[in-house]
């Protein structure tokens, strides 16, 4: 059955809470392994469904339910290799953690009743904040602190936003289930003020969540301050989902003929979410936050691509993937390094390329894939976005487009390149590079290349059955 | 019938105007205790929901004992945890936060009228008490440095959020199963952050917000 994919790793996640550390972490990786096999029998149409008023299998939820599970599998063969090497108190708070957070993410892709995906996203962040806070710092406690707080209240404005959806519902005077399948049948009949209202605190609220500006301010600070393997998580899997609850919305306009608004708002949002990264990220001090800004402006180049729609919304889906992979890959990456320097300062590091050469491999690679050079996927998507763009006649966002990823690109650059081959006299290296953490950064840029070069048949049928129903085509 | 549900509704106004003037901690959570039953009684009350079932019975029974016991219970422990008792340097003064709500009152008012809005009962006063709530909350947090403070304006804004989904949505939609979901993560919500509260404590001795400075850009 379906729901196995909530329930699964959900109790197993309850149980590592209660069971001895060492138990933890084979746990962790069974129950990946598992989640990873039940994704694909989703994919394959052999899980029926059994509660069909909440939950639902749609292109789009299928999607970002294989990437999180691909992702979480990778991770948590190199979170067993992290627990290990880095002093966590609480292994077994951990461990439990990230099968609930897991959990609660397959939850949203499946989610097809509108609270109910409300209830799985406002959950996946009651669960990930005591990860953010593992390490126990005062950094960590403040940043779990603005996550937990400013993330509730944007959700809750989220909820009120499926109250008005409802309330379009009942003006309209129709009787369906209250589910998004449902109600994308009967879309044109809504009421279109109502709706309109209802999508305005649903971008503010689950975008709060997907860390679009000006709501970003808790996304730096949490996705630096948690342990790499959870930051990994929160980049790569859980922004996915936040997006996923905007994206339902989006699709919900747009057959409603409200299209042109929503659509308005996301290239609004997208666009200022990439240039307020791209000013924040130059200069940036601390390479973990580096990277969360970078995801601020991945997750902008994302709403924009869905904006623009068309050809862009094809590059949109596919950089959702990319990403994914990729910067999941960085935040492993920087985990090796912060284990190997002990410091997540820019100045106080140098010489990567010399004491640690398979780390920096894998960490310059993404950095090449996240700028959006071949042969990793963002190159494409990217391209297909701004053709997008251009295609439907709106040259100066594309142009502003393009100047804000020159400012990410430039910022990026310059730390990186510090950090893998300035001169720095640096202190405190210890450690080897194990074999369990080195290798998944290389799995998932792969990952990536892979896709780019040859994509499964089922994933690309996926992929235009999503973008079928927002008009989306690759034909031009 | 109709005049027991206005007293709910002016009570809920009056524990609104009270958090707002209140500088003890305690009585802000005595407050948010009967706020929260008197939120949980509103459904209830309104006629179209005479007819519930037994299940929408223990439903009922179930939320007030969040709202009314466990939740403010969990504040209740946390304050006992940490030393501080009032709030001290608001960002916003008492008196002037209470005119500030008395003139959130009267917005809503104002907002309710503009809206032409049927409301599925005619029930206006209930929009209206419900946007206060609401505003009332976000005001609440953002005009007072302590934590707990903050947390309980996160409450109320949830009440009001509840209230406008009571007012505006048909009874037909409400799905009990889904209805304790949202409950469950409210409850869980308020834990975590009392968690965190209790460590903001230990680390900084003080609950002031203020003291989280450290990261910046």
């Amino acid at each position: 059955m379906l729901e196995l994919l909530f329930l699964l790793p959900m109790i197993a996640g309850l149980a590592a809470l209660f069971l001895p550390a060492n138990f933890g972490r084979g746990l962790l990786i069974v129950a990946a392994l598992f989640h990873f096999q039940l994704s694909i029998m989703a994919w394959m149409d052999k899980l029926p469904i059994y509660t069909a008023d909440y939950f639902a299998k749609t292109p789009a939820g299928m999607l970002v339910l294989l990437v999180t599970s691909f992702i979480f599998l990778c991770i948590s063969f190199y979170a067993v290799s992290y627990i290990r090497e880095s002093k966590v108190e609480n292994e077994s708070v951990f461990v439990g953690c990230m099968l609930l957070f897991l959990g609660t993410m397959s939850m949203v892709t499946i989610a097809d009743h509108p609270i109910v995906l409300w209830i799985a996203i406002e959950a996946t962040t009651l669960v990930s904040a005591p990860l953010i806070f593992l390490h126990r710092s005062k950094e960590a406690l403040e940043a779990t602190w603005k996550y937990v707080l400013i993330c509730s209240v944007g959700i809750a404005l989220a909820l009120l936003g499926c109250f008005f959806i409802t309330l379009s519902v009942d003006i309209a005077e129709i009787d369906v289930p209250l589910t998004f399948s449902s109600l994308n049948l009967v879309a044109a009949q809504l009421d279109p003020l109502w709706l309109k209202v209802g999508f305005i605190f649903i971008i503010i609220g689950f975008g709060t969540k997907m860390g679009l500006a000006p709501m970003h301010t808790w996304l730096p600070d949490a996705h630096s301050e948690a342990p790499s393997p959870a930051s990994a998580l929160l980049s790569g899997a859980l922004l996915n989902c936040a997006f996923l609850g905007v994206y339902r919305a989006h699709t919900l306009m747009h057959l409603a003929g409200l299209g042109d608004f929503s659509s308005n708002l996301l290239i609004g949002f997208g666009l200022l979410s990439m240039f307020v990264a791209g000013i924040f990220i130059l200069r940036q001090a601390d390479y973990k936050r580096m990277l969360a800004y970078s995801s601020i402006e991945n997750m902008g180049i994302i709403a924009f691509g869905v904006g623009i729609g068309g050809f862009a919304l094809y590059g949109a889906i596919l950089h959702m993937i990319h990403h994914s992979l990729i910067k999941s890959s960085l935040f492993l990456s920087a985990g090796n390094i912060l284990l190997g320097f002990q410091t997540k300062l820019v100045t106080e590091l140098g010489c990567l390329v010399k004491y640690f050469p398979k780390t920096f491999f894998s960490f310059f690679a993404g950095f090449i894939g996240i700028s959006g050079l071949p042969p990793f996927g963002i190159f494409i998507s990217e391209l297909f976005i701004l053709i997008g763009a251009f295609q439907s006649g709106h040259p100066v966002f594309a142009m502003l487009f393009m100047f804000a990823l020159l400012l990410v690109v430039a910022g990026a650059a310059q730390i990186v390149t510090d950090i893998s081959f300035s001169e720095n006299e640096t202190s405190a290296i210890r450690g080897e590079e194990s074999l369990l953490r080195t290798v998944p950064p290389y799995v998932l840029l792969l990952a990536s290349i892979i896709l780019c070069i040859w994509m499964p048949t089922e994933m690309y049928d996926t992929i235009l059955n999503t973008i079928k129903t927002l008009g989306g085509t690759i034909h031009g | 019938m109709i005049n027991l549900n206005d007293a709910v509704l002016v009570i809920i106004l009056l524990t609104i105007l009270l958090s707002l003037a209140s500088n003890r901690l305690l009585s802000l959570v005595k407050n948010m205790a009967i706020q929260g039953f008197m939120v949980s009684l509103i459904p209830l009350l309104l006629e179209r929901h005479s007819s519930i079932g037994s299940g929408g019975l223990i439903f009922f029974q179930v939320m007030i004992l969040i709202k009314a016991v466990l939740i403010p219970g969990l504040l209740y422990v946390a304050l006992k945890r940490i030393s501080i008792k009032r709030e001290i340097e608001p960002i916003v003064g008492y008196h002037a936060s209470l005119f500030a709500g008395l003139v959130i009152i009267l917005l809503s008012i104002f907002i309710t009228d503009k809206l032409h809005l049927s409301v599925p009962d005619g029930n206006e006063m209930l929009l209206t008490t419900a946007i206060t709530t609401m505003s009332a909350g976000f005001f609440l947090m953002m005009s007072r440095r302590k934590a707990i403070t903050q947390v309980i304006g996160y409450l109320m804004l949830e009440n009001g959020i509840y209230l406008v989904g009571t007012a505006l949505t048909k009874h037909s939609h409400t799905i009990y199963v889904v209805e304790f979901g949202v409950l469950l993560d409210l409850l869980v919500g308020v834990m975590i952050m009392g968690i965190i509260m209790h460590n903001i404590n230990h680390a900084y001795d003080d609950i002031d917000t203020d003291r989280l400075n450290r990261l910046k850009d």
